[in-house]
C-alpha cells in the first residue's frame, strides 16, 4: 500500500518536473537587471547586424575593443550579434518584451517605428551635454530626428556610387567614366563590354534587394528629395512623369544587357565577387567595401557618381555621402543611472576624434567631420572616393531609399529590381509603391 | 502497474503533452489568426483592421502567383511522388542485387539539410554557372538552355523537381515499410491462382496498402505546403516574388516587409488550403473504402 502511494507520488513529481522543464527550457533565459560583470564593470550590450562582427564590422569591432581598453575595470561594451535578418527580427522579438540591448543598431526605415513605440531613448541631452560631438556630427544627426526628439545618431557616414575596375576599361577600350558622363555615354560604355565579353555592371538581386546603392543618385537626379514629402502625404503618386523618366533609365540599361544574366539567383556577396575576380567592370556599392577592393583589386580602382541625365531639369550634380542607418539607445537605459553614464561615455567615445581615425584606418568614413583625417596612399578604393567627393557636389539630407518606411522601402527595392529584370514595366513598378504606400496607411 | 490504467492517471500523463502541444502548437496559431485580422508591423500596437487584410489578400497578383507555384508543385510533386516512390518501392521490395546499397543511395538525398539541397541544385539549375546549361551547351543544343531557376515560368517546375528528388527515398522506405507488412501467404496464394505482376499489384497490394498510401499521401501534401529552404536557397522568391510559394511569400510579407498581419492572413490561409486539401483526400479515399 506504502509502496503504491509512492509510486503515485513519484509519478506526479516526474509529470511536473516534465512540465516545469519544457516550459522553462523554451522560454527566454531572462535578462540580468544588474548590468554589473564579476569585475564590477558595467557591462552594456551593442546589438549590431553582423554575425561576425570582428571579421564583417572590423571598424566597429576596433573601436569597441579600444573603448573597453581605455575604460577596463569601469565599463565594457559586449556584441550581440546576428546577421542582420535576424537581428531585425531579434530587436522587433526583444522590444515586446522589454529585453532590448542598452545600444543597437538599426536600419533606418524601422527606426521611427521603434520611436513612436516609446523604446528608445530621447538623445538630445547627450548632444546638449557634448556639444564636441554636436558640433562633430553637424547635419548628419538630422535624419534621425522628429516630434520625440534625436531617437538615434548615424552608425557612419555612408558613401555610395560606382567603383569601377580600370583594367577592365582599358581592356575594353572604353574611356573612364567622369563627372561629365551621361546616360548615353553609359549605354555606349555597356556595348563595348559586352563585346568583350565582360559585365558591364554585377548586381544580384536573390535576397539583397537593399543592394541598389548606385541607384539612389539616379533616383536623386529625378527630383526624389524635392517629391517625396508629397508623395508620402497622398498629393502626388511614385507613378509621376519624373519617377517614369527615372525607371525608363532602368529598363534602358536592362535591354542594354548591363546587368549579368542570372542576376536573379545570385546575392549581392555573388555580385561583388564577379568585381573582385575581375569578371565585371562596374559594382555598385559604398565605403565598407573599400578594404576588400583594394586587396582584390588595388590602385587598379575608380569610383563615380553615376550617370547624368539630360531629359529632367533637376539638379544633376548629385554626390551620395548620406547618414547610415542609426544607432540607437534603449529608453531603459534612463532608469538607472550607471548604465546611462557608460551608454553615454561609449557614445562619447564612438563619435570622438579617436574613433574617426580608427574608421579611416579601416576605410569606413565615420558619422563625425574632424579636421584633418584622411587615408593612407594604399587604401586605393578610400582614396578614389575623396577624389570623386572633392568635386564638391551636394548630397541628399537621406539617402532616397531611406526617406519610406520599410513596407515602402521593400516595395521599392521590389519595383527597381523588377524593372532591372523585365518583369515589370516602370510604370507598373510604380503603381506597385503606390499600391503599398496605400496599404501602409 | 494495474493502478496506472486508471484513467485518471492517464489524463495526469497526457497532461504535459497536452500543454506542449497547447502552448506551441494551438497558442501560436490562435496568435497568428489574431494577427491576421490587424495591422502590426511587429513593433508597438497593432490596429484591428477586421478583415481588409483577406480582401487585400484576393485582389493580391502576387498572392495569386504564390498559390498558382504552389499548385503547379503541388500536382507535380504528388503525382510523382506517390508514382514513382511506389514504383521503386516495389522494385526494391525484391530479391535484387545490390538492393541494400541502392536503397541507401536513394535515401541519401533525404538526410541532406533542405539548405544544402538547395544549394546544391543551384549549380546544377542556375543559368550561367549551373550544369545543365552547360550540357546542353557542350552537346550543341543551345537552343534548349533556359532559366531553370531565376526565370518567370520554370522556377516552381524545377522546386517541384528538387522536393521530389529530397523526398523519395524517404517515400520509398515508408512504402517498403507498407509492403512488408503484407503477409507472404496472400501473396504466394495469388501466384498459385495464376496472377500476374500486374494484376498482383492491382488486386493485392494497393488494396493491402490503402493505409500507407494514404499516409505517403498526406505526407507530401503537407510538405508540399512547407517548403521553404529550397524556394529561398534556390531563387529567393525571385525574381520579382513570381517564384515565391505560399509560405515563403508568407515570410517574406512578414519579415523583409514587416506586415506582420498580412503575413499572417497569408499563412492561415496557408494553413486552411492545407487542410481542406487533406480533408478532400482523406473523404474521398474513405468513400473508395466503403
Amino acid at each position: 500500500m506504502r509502496s503504491k502511494k509512492l509510486k503515485k507520488w513519484y509519478s506526479v513529481l516526474l509529470t511536473s518536473v516534465m512540465v516545469v522543464g519544457l516550459l522553462t527550457g523554451c522560454s527566454f533565459s531572462g535578462k540580468d537587471s544588474d548590468k554589473r560583470a564579476d569585475g564590477g564593470e558595467v557591462v552594456i550590450d551593442f546589438g549590431i547586424h553582423v554575425a561576425n562582427p570582428k571579421e564583417q564590422e572590423k571598424v566597429t569591432y576596433n573601436i569597441v575593443q579600444a573603448f573597453n581598453e581605455k575604460n577596463k575595470g569601469k565599463y565594457k561594451v559586449e556584441f550581440q550579434a546576428a546577421d542582420t535578418e535576424s537581428h531585425s527580427k531579434n530587436m522587433k522579438l526583444a522590444a515586446s518584451d522589454n529585453t532590448l540591448p542598452e545600444i543597437f543598431w538599426l536600419d533606418a526605415s524601422e527606426a521611427p517605428e521603434y520611436d513612436e513605440a516609446g523604446v528608445l531613448l530621447d538623445l538630445s541631452g547627450f548632444l546638449a551635454q557634448n556639444s564636441d560631438v554636436k558640433n562633430a556630427l553637424g547635419s548628419m544627426k538630422s535624419a534621425f530626428t522628429d516630434d520625440n526628439g534625436q531617437f538615434g545618431l548615424p552608425y557612419q557616414c555612408n558613401v555610395q556610387g560606382i567603383f569601377y575596375n580600370k583594367e577592365l576599361f582599358d581592356k575594353a577600350g572604353v574611356a573612364y567614366p567622369t563627372n561629365e558622363t551621361t546616360y548615353e555615354d553609359m549605354l555606349s560604355m555597356i556595348a563595348k563590354f559586352k563585346e568583350n565579353g565582360i559585365i558591364p555592371l554585377s548586381i544580384g538581386s536573390k535576397n539583397s534587394g537593399f543592394a541598389m546603392w548606385e541607384f539612389n543618385e539616379t533616383l536623386a537626379r529625378y527630383g526624389w528629395e524635392e517629391n517625396i514629402e508629397s508623395i508620402l502625404a497622398g498629393d502626388k503618386k511614385f507613378n509621376n512623369k519624373d519617377l517614369v523618366a527615372c525607371f525608363e533609365k532602368l529598363k534602358g540599361l536592362a535591354d542594354a544587357g548591363a546587368f549579368p544574366e542570372n542576376m536573379a539567383t545570385i546575392e549581392y556577396f555573388d555580385a561583388k565577387q564577379l568585381f573582385n575576380i575581375g569578371q565585371a567592370a562596374m559594382f555598385g556599392t559604398g565605403q565598407w567595401d573599400c578594404a576588400e577592393f583594394d586587396k582584390n583589386i588595388g590602385n587598379k580602382i575608380g569610383f563615380w557618381w553615376g550617370p547624368i541625365f539630360t531629359d529632367t531639369a533637376y539638379e544633376q550634380k548629385i554626390a551620395m555621402k548620406v547618414p547610415s542607418a542609426p544607432i540607437v539607445v534603449n529608453a531603459k537605459v534612463a532608469e538607472d543611472k550607471a548604465v546611462q553614464e557608460a551608454v553615454f561615455e561609449f557614445l562619447k567615445f564612438y563619435y570622438s576624434k579617436e574613433a574617426a581615425e580608427l574608421s579611416y584606418e579601416g576605410s569606413i568614413f565615420p558619422a563625425t567631420n574632424y579636421e584633418g583625417m584622411g587615408a593612407a596612399d594604399t587604401q586605393y578604393a578610400m582614396n578614389a572616393m575623396l577624389n570623386a567627393l572633392a568635386s564638391g557636389w551636394k548630397s541628399p539630407s537621406t539617402a532616397p531609399d531611406l526617406t519610406v518606411t520599410s513596407a515602402v522601402q521593400e516595395a521599392l527595392y521590389n519595383s527597381l529590381f523588377g524593372v532591372m529584370q523585365k518583369t515589370y514595366t516602370p510604370e507598373e513598378a510604380l503603381d506597385l509603391m503606390d499600391d503599398v504606400l496605400k496599404n501602409t496607411k | 502497474m494495474y493502478w496506472l490504467s486508471k484513467k485518471r492517471y492517464k489524463i495526469g500523463f497526457l497532461i504535459p503533452t497536452l500543454v506542449v502541444y497547447s502552448v506551441f502548437i494551438i497558442l501560436p496559431i490562435i496568435i497568428a489568426v489574431s494577427y491576421s485580422f490587424t495591422r502590426y508591423s511587429g513593433i508597438g500596437k497593432a490596429k484591428f483592421l477586421g478583415l481588409d487584410n483577406y480582401i487585400r489578400l484576393f485582389q493580391d497578383k502576387l498572392f495569386w502567383i504564390s498559390l498558382k507555384n504552389t499548385m503547379i508543385i503541388f500536382v507535380l510533386a504528388f503525382v510523382l511522388l506517390l508514382t514513382v516512390a511506389f514504383l521503386i518501392a516495389l522494385l526494391l521490395n525484391n530479391r535484387l542485387k545490390a538492393v541494400d546499397a541502392s536503397k541507401a543511395l536513394i535515401f541519401s538525398p533525404a538526410i541532406i539539410a533542405p539548405i544544402i539541397v538547395g544549394i546544391i541544385w543551384v549549380y546544377i539549375l542556375d543559368p550561367n554557372i549551373g550544369i545543365l546549361n552547360n550540357i546542353l551547351e557542350a552537346f550543341g543544343a543551345s537552343e534548349m538552355k533556359q532559366k531553370w531557376i531565376g526565370g518567370e515560368f520554370w522556377s516552381p517546375y524545377s522546386v517541384a523537381i528538387i522536393y521530389f528528388w529530397q523526398q523519395l527515398g524517404y517515400l520509398v522506405t515508408i512504402f517498403i515499410a507498407g509492403l512488408k507488412m503484407i503477409p507472404n501467404d496472400v501473396m504466394e496464394a495469388m501466384r498459385i491462382d495464376g496472377a500476374n505482376g500486374f494484376q498482383e499489384v492491382k488486386y493485392v497490394i494497393i488494396p493491402m496498402m490503402k493505409t500507407t498510401i494514404s499516409t505517403v499521401a498526406v505526407l507530401v501534401i503537407t510538405g508540399v505546403f512547407k517548403i521553404f529552404e529550397i524556394v529561398q536557397q534556390t531563387t529567393g522568391g525571385g525574381p520579382n516574388h513570381l517564384s515565391e510559394t505560399l509560405v515563403t511569400y508568407s515570410y517574406s510579407m512578414t519579415f523583409t516587409s514587416s506586415h506582420y498581419g498580412y503575413g499572417m492572413s497569408l499563412a492561415t490561409v496557408t494553413f486552411l488550403l492545407s487542410l481542406i486539401i487533406t480533408a478532400i483526400y482523406s473523404f474521398l479515399t474513405k468513400e473508395k473504402e466503403r
